[in-house]
């Protein structure tokens, strides 16, 4: 039996906001769905996905194969690009419409430009950046954990007497369902009205430009592995190595799921570096690996395992969560510069 | 061309301690700095000011010593300054500090053209309080703004955002959320500091000077609670680092200083 907390018992329902636009790179959407149903299971209820866009329906067929119970979706072509007042006014409505109890977003640049607005219209709280979520089994709350004082202290913060409980969430820290073809779900056309008039116009939007490969010659290289959890977390060292004038590495297992490049993969079967400095991130140190490492001067690894082998060859070990630790590296480098 | 920015004072990071039983931030002997970012949009608004002419107001919602963060922003070059502090204000969250903030902005006259805010603060890092203050104004929003220019009455602006690099044009009046890469921060000029906390011109204004009941504001008004602060999970094994994220950053940059990987000059401001 589902528990209530006294006057929002008219609220019902997990949702997630369908961020596609870097859908191959940022699987933040499929992992909230998977995480959102866990919730949801909790709450005996359902968790649904708002895709707003032109030309979404792809989008839609991948979030039910991925979990989504329900997909409410928008399509028009003044939706062709994100934006948040047309956005916010949408979702706004929607929640007064459909009054969902839980509603997340990925942490990603868009996530977090959007949804403290919509909190604010709807009069409701916001966790950002959230590393774990749960259903409080005696209030029915979620319970949003999110990094405090600079990630030395986690807070456990509520949203007791305003619905929808609304969370953005980090990339990368929950793991996406596999893609199941079989599944079933139900797609929902709400009435679209008249769109707000934008005040803001994008003229242009280009993807950033990706560097040749220069692994063997580089005087610094970062290598990813397993740990990293997702693309999106992986994406993270290409920022570390831009900041320390270095290159990216992989190890298979960050390959496998496509990751990084072929042309990125460290070991026997791939390259040999001997940089000044190797960051060996979320990696377990499979001997495959290590033997395309031995010629680096230093090596500082950093792991969740405090009984992972790469340990045993790093000059500096470091035992904790990259996908904390490494979004505070990059903001301390970028202080530096 | 009218702006304000909005600035917040926050613990200077290296200096945060925690009490581990009773899990709270020890305060005595912490240093406080003005929010890194809210200084780049300091700088971002006193050279628009420059070029298009105008006034720049600094604004900060906090405990009486946030003064200190606007005197700063005088010496640098503001022209005006509000301080908005009350102990009604103590325990907002990010909805009540935008409605404080929001509501503060809005009995200035002129109404700004451009609300300047950075995108996060190092310490709580919401990167709330920007949208929701424009929100609660009705202005237009660009987040994570590195670049701006002015064209006739509109910004057109350059940010990047999930990897995509964005030009948006945007009509005023507007709130932008800036950050790194904007503008060089520049070193306080010698003196100006004392001539800054000479001046009398900080403006503080409280509940009842804004026309707010104590229910709309601080721990009452707010709808986020906190039910627990907790240490990460515990890691600990022979001689590797073990410790807090910031434990384990730290001795990580260390170690990169002593590989000569970074330099040890800080650009921070002291």
């Amino acid at each position: 039996m589902k528990k209530m907390s006294g006057e929002n018992r008219d609220f019902d329902g997990v949702w997630v906001l369908g961020d596609y636009r870097n859908y191959f790179q940022n699987r933040v959407t499929l992992q909230l769905i998977s995480k959102g149903k866990a919730l949801a299971q909790k709450l005996n209820t359902k968790v649904s996905v708002i895709v707003l866009g032109e030309q979404v329906h792809q989008y839609a067929m991948e979030y039910v194969a991925h979990g989504a119970d329900v997909i409410i979706v928008a399509e028009h072509p003044e939706l062709r690009e994100y934006q948040v007042e047309t956005y916010t006014a949408l979702l706004a409505r929607w929640v007064e419409d459909f009054k969902p109890e839980v509603f997340l977003a990925g942490a990603t640049s868009f996530g977090r430009e959007l949804f403290p607005r919509l909190a604010k219209r709807l009069q409701t709280g916001l966790s950002a950046d959230c590393v774990a979520l749960d259903v409080d089994s005696e209030t029915g709350l979620l319970v949003q954990t999110t990094p405090a004082f600079g990630g030395e202290l986690l807070a456990d913060v509520v949203t007791p007497n305003r619905q929808p409980q609304m969370a953005t969430v980090h990339p990368g820290v929950f793991h996406e369902r596999p893609h199941d073809p079989e599944a079933v779900g139900r797609i929902i056309y709400p009435e679209l009205d008249v769109l707000p008039e934008e005040r803001v116009r994008l003229l242009r939007s280009r993807r950033q430009q990706t560097r040749s490969i220069n692994l063997e010659d580089a005087q610094v290289v970062v290598v990813g592995g397993r740990g990293l959890g997702s693309k999106e977390q992986f994406g993270l060292l290409f920022e570390l190595a831009e900041l320390l004038e270095g290159e990216v590495g992989a190890t298979r297992p960050a390959i496998l799921p496509e990751w990084a490049e072929e042309d990125r993969l460290l070991g026997q079967t791939g390259k040999s570096v001997k940089p000044k400095l190797l960051i060996s991130i979320g990696t377990s140190g499979a001997l495959q690996y290590t033997t395309g490492i031995q010629g680096a001067e230093t090596i500082i690894a950093i792991n969740r395992d405090p009984n992972a082998p790469i340990f045993k060859m790093a000059d500096l070990g470091l035992v904790g969560d990259a996908t904390i630790l490494l979004p505070m590296l990059l903001e301390a480098l970028r202080k530096r510069l | 061309m009218n702006i304000v920015v909005c600035m917040k004072q926050v613990p200077d990071a290296p200096s945060i301690r925690i009490d581990r039983q009773r899990m709270t931030v020890i305060r005595e002997g912490v240093d406080s700095i003005i929010n890194p970012l809210d200084y780049v949009a300091l700088e971002a608004a006193l050279d628009l000011s420059k070029r298009e002419g105008g006034n720049v107001t600094v604004i900060t919602m906090g405990p009486p010593q946030s003064e200190e963060a606007l005197r700063e922003a005088l010496a640098v070059g503001a022209d005006r300054s509000v301080l908005l502090t009350d102990p009604a204000f103590a325990g907002s969250d990010t909805l009540a500090t935008s409605h404080v903030l929001a509501r503060a902005i809005s009995r200035l006259d002129p109404f700004p053209d451009l609300v300047l805010c950075g995108t996060q603060t190092i310490d709580s890092d919401t990167g709330h309080v920007g949208p929701q203050i424009a929100e609660e104004l009705d202005l237009p929003q660009v987040g994570g703004v590195n670049e701006i220019h002015l064209e006739d009455n509109s910004l057109v602006v350059k940010r990047l955002s999930d990897g995509f690099l964005d030009t948006i044009k945007v009509d005023l009046p507007a709130l932008l959320t800036v950050t790194h890469g904007l503008c060089p921060v520049r070193d306080i000029p010698l003196g100006a500091l004392e001539i800054a906390f000479s001046r009398e011109d900080v403006v503080t204004w409280g509940a009842d000077d804004l026309k707010l009941n104590k229910e709309e504001v601080g721990f009452e008004g707010s709808v986020s609670r906190v039910w627990k602060l907790r240490p990460p999970p515990p890691k600990r094994k022979g001689e590797l680092v073990t410790g807090s994220p910031q434990t384990l950053l730290d001795s990580l940059i260390r170690k990169l200083e002593a590989l000569s990987v970074l330099d040890e000059e800080d650009v921070r401001r002291e």
